[in-house]
């Protein structure tokens, strides 16, 4: 519910003593994303987007940092990520699953998937699984449509889904370095998310035909 | 004229195992940034008058005339920005993922052809969040063409200089809202702005603003290639062109082809998406917020009269979702209702209590305490001036409304068949609206 905004005042998880926004993305939007834009709120969801990569949610901390990095208040900037279903205030599973569960998808048969991942992962949508490894989210159209049912996994593309496989799949997932963890190649995983901040290449698509 | 095979899709072909990443030698070498060449060669007006005369309507789903749309633009206030529209957030859409997904340079070629046309610096590329790796392919191109000096640099004899930059969203259906993708674009929450001022006198930044859906701008390579009578002598005389379909739903090959406007949607279905699968029931035209072609509808000539001619708000995205006769409409415009209550931006009222009252009334359809008032209260909902119609910012609660409606209308069978209980036990209410009728809405009203 993108209209829900998020109660500023509520207890949020604890925030500590180094700053969230690293000395590697400030320098990262002074050189790129700022120089894009005629005003410094507008690199406010490439900012977000960073965050998200480093920690996998948006900590409350992140948001008055930000608003100190922008010059804008924090109250504008709360407004503006919890507006976007990516930006989570939560902290999530390593690993983000997003079935989606719109029309195409329902016909054809997106409901038999997530009751497969409810039955071998024991979560419901929103949920995240005992060992922290997997949060399952059941979304909106993923433009994805011809490979119906299909889901997001921590940004990549799954398509023509069946459920039991998919469901195993997902409990072979192998476990992630923490977030935030830099000594552990943190983020190879998440490297395409972050356009522009690596040089890889994309990855050849998988053909689900 | 007959269609000649593909145009946008010229380097897609249909089998899964022959497509490929074209990158920009690629591109290049099976004749790419031909037209911008040509186009740099013309005046800028020439281009503009081109494209007004090619009869080009956006694709993103409303269907505006293209060059018009450029021609609003003040003349002497720069800068001036070109935002393009890749939120492809509407469910049964996929084409434009479908085309960057191989293609991505023919983008980037339609938009320095637009920005140099338009004196445009400035581009920004606003993709949806959830596409991950088509923001890395585009990241990929931007470099190779920055690096080949498409964009960043003054183009040989002239002051041509043009920045194009991607910009995600972050999972919010209304940001492809262009007013909305405009806030979002500027750091805020995506609400819809009142209009006027349109974008193209304020737009983003306060500065007028051009904003084309991805296909739209892609259409405008092989019209500097070919010219507009080219382009005009595909499709209708209302609706030109090629045109990319998405299949999806009840379909034996589902996808995205490429095909005139004004195609039946029956041989789109047979001819292209291996036929349906069982038997044909209804489809939805060009993205939920559509509305639904009745069973007899199955043969609708798919272009931008398809609202007039068959009762549905218009062609949309050209997303077609197709569903064979096992499939539950209620359940279906549930799921549809649900996708609206969930997407509603939640800044006009009508709009986010009327969806959320759909859904819940659709819930308890579907569930088997639906009550035939429930009928008629959906229909005075979703049609009646003034309850929702006509009250909101922008066209998301019409979406809503035009599904609603319209599935009620043409299918009043299935859904009178799971809402036979009484209101009060042993009472029979009668219906204040009927709705069988195209025209029901109460006396008075």
């Amino acid at each position: 519910m993108a209209w829900i905004v998020e109660n500023r005042l509520k207890a949020y998880t604890p925030t500590r003593a180094e700053p969230y926004l690293t000395d590697t993305m400030r320098k990262t939007m002074e050189d790129t994303y700022l120089l894009r834009y005629p005003r410094k709120q507008a690199a406010l969801l490439p900012l977000f987007h960073m965050v998200m990569h480093e920690y996998g949610y948006i900590p409350a901390g992140a948001i008055d940092e930000a608003a100190a990095f922008l010059g804008i208040t924090q109250a504008q900037v709360q407004d503006a990520v919890s507006f976007y279903e990516e930006f989570r205030l939560q902290p999530s599973g390593q690993y983000a699953v997003q079935v989606c569960r719109s029309i195409s998808c329902e016909l054809a048969g997106h409901e038999a998937v997530l009751g497969k991942v409810r039955e071998l992962l024991g979560t419901d949508p929103e949920e995240t699984t005992e060992d922290g490894k997997i949060t399952v989210f059941a979304v909106e159209c993923l433009g994805a449509c011809e490979q119906a049912p299909c889901a997001l996994i921590n940004g990549k593309l799954r398509g023509n889904l069946r459920p039991e496989s998919f469901a195993q799949e997902l409990q072979q997932l192998p476990p992630l370095p923490q977030h935030g963890d830099h000594s552990a190649g943190n983020g190879a995983a998440h490297a395409a998310k972050i356009p522009g901040a690596t040089a890889s290449k994309v990855e050849p698509e998988v053909h689900g035909h | 004229m007959a269609f000649p095979g593909p145009i946008l899709l010229k380097r897609i072909p249909a089998e899964p195992g022959g497509r490929h990443l074209h990158r920009y030698d690629d591109y290049v070498a099976t004749g790419g940034y031909e037209s911008l060449k040509k186009a740099l060669a013309m005046p800028p007006a020439d281009i503009v008058k081109l494209v007004v005369d090619s009869g080009l309507r956006g694709r993103g789903g409303a269907g505006f005339p293209c060059g018009s749309k450029w021609t609003f633009l003040p003349k002497d206030i720069h800068p001036r920005y070109l935002a393009v529209n890749f939120d492809e957030s509407e469910p049964g859409t996929f084409k434009d993922r479908y085309l960057i997904d191989y293609d991505p340079h023919i983008l980037l070629e339609g938009i320095a052809i637009a920005a140099y046309a338009n004196s445009i610096t400035t581009s920004y590329i606003y993709i949806r969040g959830e596409y991950h790796r088509e923001a890395q392919i585009l990241e990929e191109a931007l470099a190779e063409a920055y690096s080949h000096g498409i964009f960043g640099q003054k183009h040989a004899g002239t002051e041509f200089t043009h920045n194009c930059y991607v910009h995600r969203g972050a999972g919010a259906y209304i940001c492809g809202e262009e007013t909305g993708l405009l806030e979002s674009l500027e750091g805020k929450r995506g609400w819809p702005r009142i209009k006027p001022p349109f974008p193209a006198i304020a737009g983003a930044f306060a500065k007028p603003t051009i904003i084309n859906n991805v296909e739209t701008l892609a259409c405008v390579v092989p019209i500097v290639e070919h010219g507009a009578a080219w382009f005009k002598a595909m499709g209708t005389p209302s609706s030109s062109g090629p045109k990319l379909f998405g299949i999806s739903g009840h379909v034996n090959a589902p996808g995205v082809y490429e095909e005139e406007l004004g195609i039946k949607m029956s041989t789109l279905i047979e001819k292209y998406g291996g036929g349906v699968k069982g038997k044909f029931k209804a489809a939805i035209p060009g993205g939920i917020s559509m509305g639904i072609l009745a069973t007899n509808q199955y043969d609708a000539e798919l272009d931008f009269d398809i609202g007039k001619k068959y009762g549905v708000l218009g062609l949309g995205t050209a997303g077609v979702i197709v569903m064979n006769d096992q499939t539950s409409l209620p359940r279906i415009l549930r799921n549809i209702v649900r996708f609206f209550s969930h997407e509603s931006c939640g800044q006009c009222t009508p709009c986010r209590e009327g969806t959320s009252w759909m859904h819940k009334i659709l819930n308890r359809i579907v569930a088997g305490r639906g009550k035939p008032h429930d009928l008629d209260m959906l229909l005075e909902l979703s049609q009646t001036m003034g309850a929702m119609p006509g009250t909101t910012i922008c066209g998301l609660a019409d979406g809503a409304n035009w599904a609603v409606k319209t599935f009620l209308q043409k299918f009043p069978d299935d859904f009178k068949a799971v809402v036979k209980s009484p209101l009060v036990a042993g009472v029979s209410v009668p219906m204040a609206v009927t709705v069988s009728g195209a025209a029901a809405a109460p006396a008075g009203v």
